[in-house]
């Protein structure tokens, strides 16, 4: 869906993005997590022509974006960034509108795509005639998805979403975009300097440091042992096993051959983390899967 | 709330002059020597007496308080008609009673109550407006030597009024034009913008006479060279060397208040714009623009007013307008037209900073 090709960007003498190639597959919820300054939020921009490449090839749906239309590009990629920037002279409707309105749609399917859009967000169609200053920053965070949603893109780009708002709402939106992008099947590339984030919320992982690309692939694989060192260092290694837990599925690590009698039963969809978090409390080395076992040694990196 | 005491400065300043002021009227053979003057008490009917507790009510703290100065004014001014056309019956019929400074002074210190910032001021204009209207209309201020300069000259005042506001609407129509072009163009470059600004800046340094003056024999030789200008209806002294001048001083509030506008929209929001997939058109409209409007109200209340003003300077190079008739009523030495070429100028000024400020607090 969007692929980058051996690709740098250089601002003056600094060189942003070093030689990155990194392919992100339709449908993924890919996370571009690094320190600051390591080149993620300009690899974004790459996508939508917001920055240019030096060298190499950015392709969006197989296309060389060097080639399209800039302002044809961005209208078809949706774009979230950290401050928002909703036009503050505009209603709540008429900043979620703004896409449809250039390309043109009739009133009536703009103002029903925005109704169908508040309640996608969840957000009180009351809201819709506000103007952003009365919002809350976690509406304010809501509208601004929407917007980028508006005109049904398949891509797309987040920029730090969730950094201005406080954590217990930048939980509420962390599952709300987990909500959406299950239900609406988006490829979703999305930038955060912070790991925890980065883990809870992405199919794949694409790591960055000083522009080059440390690991890229998929989260359950990238979390697994033995993690890069730099991995480690930045997740820390607790999240990593936890994250790894969560990831994995009990049908997958079940080994065959059935389970003592007094075992607690337990799905097979379930993940890895909740089984530990039944034997715990059950006091159970050994769970049942069906007419198969999970012994405790199974959650273990193998 | 504004503390009170300040309103007791021109209510003083309007008694002192009523007591003591040594010309409140003053009899002059004809319009063009200067008469003996007289006092107030020696002149002023006795009930003009009411206007004293009137003008205390007017300068104390309370709501009322512009309703009872207008009420004062118009008191005022109307024994001062009476007065003066007393002065007259008898006097030979080329003879004036002419306003003198304490009762110029005492009816601006006046004015100034009812137009004081705060609540019934619009109601207190309104009555003020009502109230002369209704002394012009009944002849009380016949006897005045101002009302019988504009009784002669009615017609003349009426067309430089017209021409005055039509003058000042295309200057100020052309500065705009001017104006957004060059911060269209420092838009684009940022260097370009501020030496558009530099400019401009340049030309506000050089007195307006000088600048009609030099724009005078520069038109001259334009229009020698190509004389189609000529019958394009271009002239090198009359409207357009006025229009020109007055378009580049009004231009530069108008570019600084454009630039100030177009480039205080919040950068995230701009870069919001860009990311939706806005063209520079589209952002200039929808974003830039009317997040800007505020700036660009100020700017244009600034032009507006200063454009008013300048006009009756064009009266200098023939442009006509009310500056024709001050500048006439200089070479005459005749204080009456030279007031009625200027008041109407001020009032004028005054009621576009009144009409602009409202639409800039509303914006």
């Amino acid at each position: 869906m969007i692929e980058f090709d051996d690709v740098s960007v250089r601002f003056g003498a600094a060189e942003a993005v070093r030689g990155v190639s990194v392919a992100i597959p339709p449908g993924a919820l890919a996370v571009l997590v690094g320190p600051s300054g390591s080149g993620k939020t300009t690899l974004l921009r790459l996508v939508n022509r917001m920055a240019t490449p030096s060298a190499g090839q950015v392709r969006v749906r197989g296309e060389d974006v060097a080639l399209a239309d800039p302002a044809r590009l961005r209208r078809s990629v949706g774009y979230v960034m950290q401050s928002m920037g909703l036009f503050p002279h505009w209603s709540v409707a008429r900043n979620i509108g703004t896409v449809p309105a250039l390309l043109g749609w009739p009133q009536p399917r703009i103002a029903a795509r925005v109704e169908e859009l508040l309640a996608l967000v969840r957000l009180d169609p009351a809201l819709a005639q506000r103007r952003p200053a009365a919002l809350s920053g976690g509406q304010a965070q809501r509208v601004g998805l929407a917007r980028a949603l508006a005109a049904d893109p398949d891509i797309l780009l987040m920029d730090e979403p969730f950094g201005a708002v406080d954590p217990i709402v930048r939980r509420e939106l962390r599952a709300e975009l987990t909500r959406i992008h299950a239900a609406t099947g988006k490829t979703i590339l999305l930038v955060t300097h912070d790991p925890i984030e980065a883990l809870e919320l992405a199919t794949h992982l694409i790591v960055l440091r000083e522009g080059q690309l440390v690991a890229a692939g998929e989260a359950a694989a990238l979390a697994a042992p033995p993690a890069a060192p730099f991995l480690r260092a930045l997740f820390g290694p607790e999240a990593l096993a936890l994250r790894r837990l969560s990831l994995l599925r009990v049908g997958d690590a079940a080994l065959d051959g059935p389970a003592p009698d007094a075992a607690p039963e337990i799905a097979p969809e379930a993940s890895l983390a909740e089984a530990w978090i039944l034997m715990q409390e059950r006091g159970a080395p050994v769970l049942a899967v069906g007419a198969r076992h999970l012994p405790w040694s199974a959650l273990l990196p193998r | 709330m504004t503390p009170a005491w300040p309103r007791l400065l021109p209510a003083g300043l309007a008694l002192v002059a009523l007591i003591w002021g040594q010309d409140a009227l003053s009899l002059a053979p004809n319009r063009l020597m200067p008469g003996a003057p007289l006092m107030a008490r020696d002149v002023l009917p006795g009930w003009a007496l009411l206007s004293l507790p009137l003008l205390l009510t007017g300068a104390a703290p309370w709501r009322g308080a512009p309703l009872a100065a207008a009420a004062a004014l118009l008191v005022l001014l109307a024994a001062l008609g009476m007065a003066a056309a007393g002065l007259l019956e008898g006097a030979a019929p080329a003879a004036r009673a002419t306003l003198g400074a304490a009762a110029w002074l005492a009816l601006a210190a006046l004015a100034a109550l009812v137009f004081w910032p705060g609540p019934a001021r619009v109601l207190a204009a309104a009555l003020l407006a009502l109230g002369l209207g209704a002394l012009a209309w009944g002849g009380v201020l016949d006897g005045l030597s101002l009302a019988v300069e504009f009784h002669a000259r009615r017609e003349a005042v009426a067309a430089a009024l017209l021409t005055h506001l039509w003058l000042s609407l295309a200057a100020l129509g052309l500065a705009l034009a001017l104006a957004s072009m060059l911060a269209l163009a420092g838009l684009a470059s940022a260097r370009l913008g501020a030496f558009f600004d530099t400019l401009l800046g340049g030309v506000q340094v050089v007195p307006a006479i000088a600048l009609f003056g030099l724009l005078v024999p520069v038109l001259a030789a334009l229009l020698g060279a190509f004389p189609g200008l000529r019958a394009a209806g271009l002239g090198a002294i009359g409207a357009t060397p006025a229009l020109i001048g007055i378009a580049l001083y009004l231009s530069l509030p108008l570019l600084r208040a454009l630039r100030t506008g177009l480039t205080a929209t919040d950068p995230a929001v701009l870069q919001a714009a860009t990311a939706l997939g806005m063209g520079r058109g589209r952002m200039l409209a929808w974003v830039r623009l009317p997040l800007g409007l505020p700036h660009f109200l100020g700017g244009l209340r600034v032009a507006a007013v200063q454009a008013v003003g300048l006009v009756t300077l064009g009266g200098l190079v023939g442009a006509g307008g009310l500056g024709a008739l001050v500048f006439e009523g200089m070479a005459q030495f005749a204080t009456d037209l030279i007031l009625l070429g200027a008041l109407p100028v001020v009032a004028l000024a005054l009621a576009v900073d009144a009409g602009l400020g409202a639409m800039e607090r509303r914006a």
